[in-house]
C-alpha cells in the first residue's frame, strides 16, 4: 500500500503527465460533439409529456364555428381593405371595430432608432375583463399586421378580431384576455411588452394607458396564406435563446394533433418522418435559431419575462379552414385558463428533435461544458508548463530517491500576459461599439474594413510584442492560459444561460487550444496563421452569408436590432468574448519568442 | 529627495487614474450606478445605498428612519448625507474620495514594511515585497472595489476606517488607531473583533519615547479609548434619533439575521429554511464560529500581528452575516502586502481561478432564479458556496505561506524542499 501511494505520488511529477492534456483535450471536443449527435436516438431523447395536470389540453369541446365564420369573412372583408393602408388608419378602423365589440382600447406609439434606420409605429390593444376573474392575470393574443417575413397577415388579424368577439360571451375566463395588433413581428410586440412591465424607455415607447394583471401566457397567430392549411407550424425561441415552458409547446401539439387532427411542424421542418436525419436536421436548426438569439416572431420578446409564448403559422395545402385555427386557439386559450400559476413544472431548457420527442439540460448541457472543459484543461496544463524551468523538466526518472526531491519552479513573469490578455479583452468592445452604431449603408464597408483589420492586427501587435518586450516562451504559455482560463469561464457560464450560442462559439473556438508560437517553422507558422483566419469571427460571418444566401448588411442591421431593441447579447458573446480570443490565439501563432534565462524562485 | 518626488508623482498620477476611471465610469454610464446598487453581491440589508436613500428621506421628513423597518444603517451617515448638495455628482465625489482615502492608508501600511519585518519577526524573503503605491493601485483598480464604489455601498466608510487604523497603528499613534477602529466598528459592527490584533500592532509599534511596557496596562488603556469613544458615538446618535431605538434596528439586525434579502454570505439560506425554535442556538453558534478564529490568531501569529489583521479580513469576509464584495475588496487590498510570500502559496491557480468562475456565474443563476423563473435559489446559493470556498482557500494558502516563511527562520535547511505530512 504505502508503496503504491509513493508510485502514484511519483506520477505526479513525471513530465510525461504534462504531454497529456492537448490530447485530452481533444477527446473532449471530440466527445462533446459525439455526445450532441448521440441524443437523436431512442436511447437518449425522451417522448414529451404533459408536466401540469392543470393544463387538461384538448379535454374541452370547441364551439368555435358555425356562425362565426361569417363573422370572420366579414371581418376579413374590412382588413383587406386596410392592407394599402397607413398604420394610424389601420388602428383608427381597429380601434372602432373592437370598441364595438364593448372592450377596452388603448394604443400605444413607439419609435426605435437602430443602425440609422427608424422603427415607428403604433400598437393598438383591448383588454376583455374576465367577468367573473379578478383581473390579476392576463393572457395574451397576438396577431401582428406584418410577420417577421414582412408579409401580410391576411387571416391572422381577422382571426384575432372573430376570436375577441367569440371570447366576449364567454363567462367562464378566469383570466382577462388581451388582444393585440402590432405593425410589426419584432418591434411593436417588444415596445407593448416593455411597457407593460414599466421597463420601456420613456423617450422612445409610450406607455400603455390601460392594463391588466400579471401575464401568464401569449399565443401568436401568423396566418399569411390565403388557402385551406394542412399543418401548424410552431415557432418558439425567444430572445437570446431562452425557451417558453415544454407544456405549452406539448398542449398546442397534443390540442391540435390530438384532438383537431392537424400536424404539427417545428423548426420549419415542413416534412419530418420522425427518423434521425430529420430528428438531427430538427435539433441543429433549433440550435442555431437559438444561438443566434433572434427574435423569430412575435412571441420571442414575451419570453425573457417569464411569460410563455409562442407562435402558430398554418401552412401547406390540407383542408383545414381558419374554423379550425380558431378552434385550435379556443382550446389553447381553455388550457391556459385553468392554470392556477406559472407554468412551472415541465422544462425551461430543452432540444426538440421532433414534435414529440426531446432531451433536456441534464442530458444535452454535458456536450457543451466538456467543449467548455477543453480550454480549462489546456489552461491549467499551460500554466503547470510555465512553471518548469525552460528545456525538458529536467527529473531523474525511476529512481530509488527516498529523500523528497527538491522542487524547482521558476519564477513566473505575470505581467506581461495578464497585460496582453486584458488589452485584447477590452479591444473587443471596439468592434462591438463599430457594429452597433454604423447605419445601415454604412455596415458592408464596415465589415470589411473590420476584417482586413482583424486580419492585419495580429501581426501589428505580435510584431509590437516581439520588438518591445522580447517575450520568452514562459509568457506565451501564460499569455495563452490566461486567454484560455477565460473563454472557458465564459462559456461554461453562457451555457447555462444560452446552451447552443456557448457550444457553437466554442466549438469555433476549439482549434484556438492548440494554437502555439512555432520559433523555429515559417511554414507552420503560416499554415496556422491561414487555419486560424479560416475561423475568425469575421470569415466565419462571411462565409455563412456566402453559403445561406444572405446579406451580410442585412444580418449586421438584424444584429444591431437585435442589441438596440431586444436585449440581445449575442454580439457581446461573438465581439467580447470570442474575438478577443481569437485575437490571443493569432498573436500567440505569429510569436517568436527567445530563450530567456529562467529565474529561480 | 528625487526618489520622494518620483514616488509622490506616481502615487498623484495613480490616485488622478483612478479617480478618473471613477468618474467616468459614474458620468459615461448612467444607468450603471443604479444598476449596480441593485445587485445582491454589492448591497446587502446593512450597506445598501437605496436603503440610505429611503433613511435620508424619513430624516429629511423628521421621521425615525428607522420606522420604515428598511434603514439599517448607522444614525451618523445621515447628516453626512444630508449635509451634501442635492445634485449626484456629489455623491459621487464623496464616494471617489472615500476611495483615494483608503488607498492613502494603503500607501502608508505597504512603505512601512511592516508586512515584511515586524517587531518579533524579520522574514528572509522581504527583499521582494511590492511597494506601498503598488498595492495601492492594486486596490484601487480591482474590479470589485470599482463596482463597490460605483454601486454607492456604505461599506467603504468602514474600508476606509479599518484600513486608517492600521496605518495609524503601524504609525505609531495608538490613540488614533483606536478612534478609527471605533468608527469602523460604529459603522459595521464586527470591526469590534479586530482590537484584539490591533492592540498587539500598536504595542508592538509603539514609538519609544511614549511606550507602555506592560501589555496589560497598554491594552486596557486602548480598550479604555475604544469604549469611551463609541459611547462618545451612542451619545451623538441618540441625541440625533431622540431614542435607544437605533441599537436594535442596526446592531440587532447582524446579531439576529432579521433581513434575509439574498446575498453573497452563507448565512441567509441556513436560516430562510431554520425552524424557529433553533433560531437562537444557531446564530449563537454562527457568531461564535465568527469569533472564534480572534483568539487562536493572535495566539499562533503573535509575532505578525499584520498577517492576523489580513487573515482575519479575509475569514469575515467570508463568514459575516452579510458579506458583500467590498468585505472581499479589503482582504484582497491586504493580500498583496505579502507579495514575498506567494512563492510559498500552493493554490494561486485554483483560487484565482474559482473566484472568477464563481464571479460570473453567481449572477448568472441570480438571472436565472430571480428573473428567467427557470432556476431556483440552490444554484445561487451553490455558486455563493463556491465563492466562500475560494476566499477561505485563499485565507487557508496565505495561512500556510505565512507560517512557512516563520519556520524556515528556524529549519533553514528546509528551504525549497517540499513538505510531508507525517
Amino acid at each position: 500500500m504505502p508503496s503504491l501511494i509513493s508510485g502514484i505520488l511519483r506520477l505526479r511529477r513525471d513530465p510525461r503527465i504534462l504531454k497529456l492534456p492537448p490530447y485530452l483535450s481533444l477527446l473532449c471536443i471530440v466527445v462533446g460533439v459525439t455526445w450532441l449527435l448521440l441524443l437523436p436516438l431512442d436511447d437518449y431523447s425522451r417522448r414529451t409529456y404533459i408536466s401540469e395536470n392543470a393544463l387538461l389540453p384538448g379535454q374541452v369541446h370547441t364551439y368555435f364555428g358555425g356562425s362565426d365564420q361569417n363573422v370572420f369573412r366579414a371581418y376579413k372583408h374590412e382588413v383587406n381593405a386596410l392592407q394599402e393602408k397607413s398604420n394610424l388608419e389601420v388602428n383608427d378602423k381597429l380601434e372602432s371595430i373592437v370598441k364595438g365589440l364593448g372592450l377596452k382600447v388603448g394604443r400605444q406609439n413607439f419609435t426605435y432608432q437602430s443602425a440609422g434606420r427608424a422603427y415607428a409605429g403604433e400598437n393598438i390593444y383591448a383588454i376583455l375583463r374576465a367577468p367573473r376573474g379578478d383581473a390579476t392575470e392576463a393572457i395574451v393574443l397576438v396577431a401582428a399586421w406584418k410577420n417577421v417575413k414582412e408579409e401580410f397577415n391576411r387571416n391572422g388579424v381577422p382571426l384575432l378580431l372573430t376570436l375577441a368577439r367569440y371570447f366576449k360571451r364567454w363567462s367562464l375566463w378566469s383570466k382577462d384576455i388581451v388582444f393585440l395588433v402590432t405593425p410589426d413581428s419584432t418591434a411593436g410586440p417588444q415596445a407593448w411588452v416593455d411597457a407593460y412591465h414599466d421597463a420601456h424607455d420613456p423617450r422612445k415607447v409610450d406607455g400603455l394607458p390601460i392594463k391588466s394583471g400579471a401575464l401568464q401566457g401569449a399565443i401568436a397567430i401568423d396566418y399569411v396564406q390565403d388557402h385551406r392549411f394542412e399543418s401548424v407550424h410552431v415557432a418558439y425561441d425567444g430572445v437570446n435563446g431562452q425557451l417558453p415552458n415544454l407544456d405549452l409547446i406539448n398542449s398546442v401539439v397534443n390540442i391540435a394533433g390530438g384532438q383537431m387532427g392537424i400536424g404539427v411542424s417545428l423548426q420549419e421542418m415542413w416534412h419530418h418522418n420522425d427518423k434521425y436525419p430529420d430528428r438531427l436536421r430538427t435539433m441543429l436548426r433549433g440550435m442555431l435559431k437559438q444561438g443566434l438569439g433572434l427574435a423569430s416572431g412575435p412571441h420571442s420578446c414575451f419570453i425573457p419575462y417569464h411569460v410563455d409564448a409562442i407562435t402558430l403559422q398554418p401552412y401547406g395545402e390540407g383542408w383545414q379552414d381558419e374554423m379550425a385555427m380558431g378552434r385550435v386557439v379556443e382550446g389553447t386559450f381553455r388550457s391556459l385558463n385553468n392554470l392556477l400559476e406559472h407554468l412551472h413544472q415541465s422544462f425551461f431548457f430543452y432540444l426538440l428533435m421532433a414534435r414529440e420527442r426531446f432531451v433536456s439540460i441534464g442530458t444535452y448541457l454535458p456536450s457543451a461544458m466538456l467543449v467548455a472543459a477543453n480550454f480549462t484543461i489546456m489552461a491549467i496544463s499551460l500554466w503547470v508548463k510555465s512553471g518548469y524551468p525552460e528545456g525538458q523538466p529536467a527529473q531523474p526518472k525511476g529512481d530509488a530517491a527516498e529523500e523528497p526531491a527538491r522542487t524547482v519552479t521558476v519564477e513566473r513573469q505575470l505581467f506581461l500576459p495578464l497585460g496582453v490578455v486584458t488589452v485584447c479583452q477590452f479591444l473587443g468592445v471596439i468592434p462591438l461599439y463599430l457594429f452597433n452604431h454604423t447605419t445601415e449603408s454604412l455596415l458592408t464597408p464596415a465589415l470589411a474594413f473590420f476584417a482586413a483589420l482583424s486580419a492585419a492586427l495580429p501581426h501589428v501587435l505580435s510584431h509590437f510584442l516581439t520588438t518591445s518586450y522580447h517575450p520568452s516562451v514562459q509568457q506565451y504559455q501564460l499569455i495563452k492560459s490566461f486567454s484560455l482560463l477565460l473563454l472557458g469561464m465564459f462559456l461554461s457560464s453562457l451555457a447555462t444561460l444560452n446552451f447552443s450560442l456557448a457550444f457553437l462559439v466554442g466549438l469555433l473556438a476549439s482549434p484556438l487550444s492548440f494554437a502555439q508560437p512555432w520559433p523555429q517553422s515559417t511554414a507552420m507558422r503560416i499554415t496556422s496563421t491561414v487555419l486560424l483566419n479560416v475561423i475568425a469571427p469575421a470569415t466565419v460571418l462571411l462565409v455563412d452569408c456566402l453559403i445561406w444566401g444572405l446579406d451580410p448588411a442585412a444580418v449586421l442591421r438584424d444584429a444591431a436590432f437585435g442589441w438596440d431593441v431586444s436585449g440581445m447579447y449575442t454580439a457581446v458573446v461573438v465581439w467580447c468574448v470570442w474575438w478577443p480570443a481569437w485575437l490571443v490565439g493569432s498573436i500567440t501563432v505569429l510569436g517568436q519568442p527567445e530563450a530567456a534565462k529562467a529565474k529561480t524562485a | 529627495m528625487d526618489g520622494n518626488k518620483a514616488a509622490v508623482g506616481r502615487t498623484a498620477g495613480l490616485y488622478a487614474g483612478a479617480a478618473v476611471l471613477r468618474l467616468a465610469l459614474f458620468t459615461l454610464f448612467p444607468g450603471l450606478p443604479d444598476l449596480l446598487t441593485g445587485r445582491v453581491e454589492i448591497s446587502t440589508p446593512v450597506n445598501s445605498f437605496k436603503r440610505l436613500q429611503e433613511g435620508l428621506f424619513l430624516y429629511n421628513h423628521n421621521v425615525s428612519p428607522y420606522d420604515g423597518g428598511v434603514y439599517h444603517q448607522a444614525p451618523l451617515l445621515l447628516p453626512l448625507f444630508s449635509l451634501l448638495p442635492s445634485l449626484p455628482i456629489f455623491t459621487y465625489l464623496l464616494y471617489i474620495v472615500v476611495d483615494l482615502l483608503s488607498a492613502d492608508a494603503l500607501v502608508k501600511i505597504g512603505d512601512s514594511g511592516e508586512a515584511g519585518s515586524s517587531k518579533l519577526f524579520t522574514s528572509p524573503r522581504r527583499g521582494k515585497r511590492w511597494s506601498g503605491v503598488v498595492i495601492a493601485a492594486v486596490f484601487l483598480f480591482d474590479p470589485f472595489t470599482i463596482a463597490t464604489c460605483v454601486g454607492r455601498s456604505t461599506s467603504v466608510f468602514t474600508t476606509c476606517a479599518i484600513l486608517h487604523a492600521i496605518a495609524k497603528a503601524i504609525s505609531g499613534a495608538p490613540f488614533s488607531a483606536m478612534v478609527a477602529l471605533s468608527f469602523a466598528a460604529y459603522l459595521s459592527m464586527y470591526p469590534l473583533l479586530l482590537l484584539p490584533p490591533l492592540i498587539l500592532l500598536c504595542y508592538d509599534r509603539q514609538l519609544p519615547q511614549r511606550s507602555t511596557k506592560s501589555a496589560v496596562q497598554f491594552a486596557a488603556q486602548n480598550v479604555a479609548v475604544v469604549a469611551g469613544v463609541l459611547a462618545a458615538l451612542f451619545g451623538m446618535s441618540y441625541l440625533m434619533t431622540g431614542s435607544w431605538e437605533f441599537l436594535p434596528s442596526t446592531y440587532g439586525v447582524q446579531l439576529t439575521l432579521s433581513d434575509l434579502t439574498p446575498n453573497m454570505g452563507l448565512w441567509w439560506y441556513f436560516f430562510i429554511e431554520m425552524f424557529d425554535s433553533f433560531r437562537s442556538f444557531f446564530l449563537a453558534v454562527f457568531w461564535l464560529h465568527l469569533s472564534s478564529y480572534v483568539g487562536g490568531l493572535c495566539v499562533r501569529i503573535r509575532r505578525q500581528p499584520l498577517v492576523v489583521l489580513t487573515l482575519l479580513l479575509g475569514l469575515f469576509a467570508t463568514f459575516k452575516p452579510y458579506p458583500s464584495i467590498s468585505d472581499t475588496s479589503l482582504f484582497l487590498a491586504m493580500v498583496p502586502l505579502y507579495r514575498h510570500v506567494f512563492p510559498l502559496m500552493r493554490y494561486t491557480f485554483v483560487v484565482a481561478a474559482v473566484v472568477m468562475y464563481a464571479t460570473f456565474l453567481g449572477p448568472a443563476f441570480y438571472h436565472l432564479w430571480i428573473y428567467a423563473g427557470s432556476g431556483n435559489a440552490n444554484f445561487f446559493y451553490a455558486i455563493t458556496l463556491v465563492w466562500g470556498l475560494g476566499q477561505s482557500l485563499l485565507v487557508c494558502d496565505l495561512t500556510f505561506a505565512v507560517l512557512r516563511d516563520e519556520w524556515e527562520v528556524e529549519r533553514p535547511e528546509m528551504v525549497g524542499k517540499e513538505i510531508r505530512q507525517i
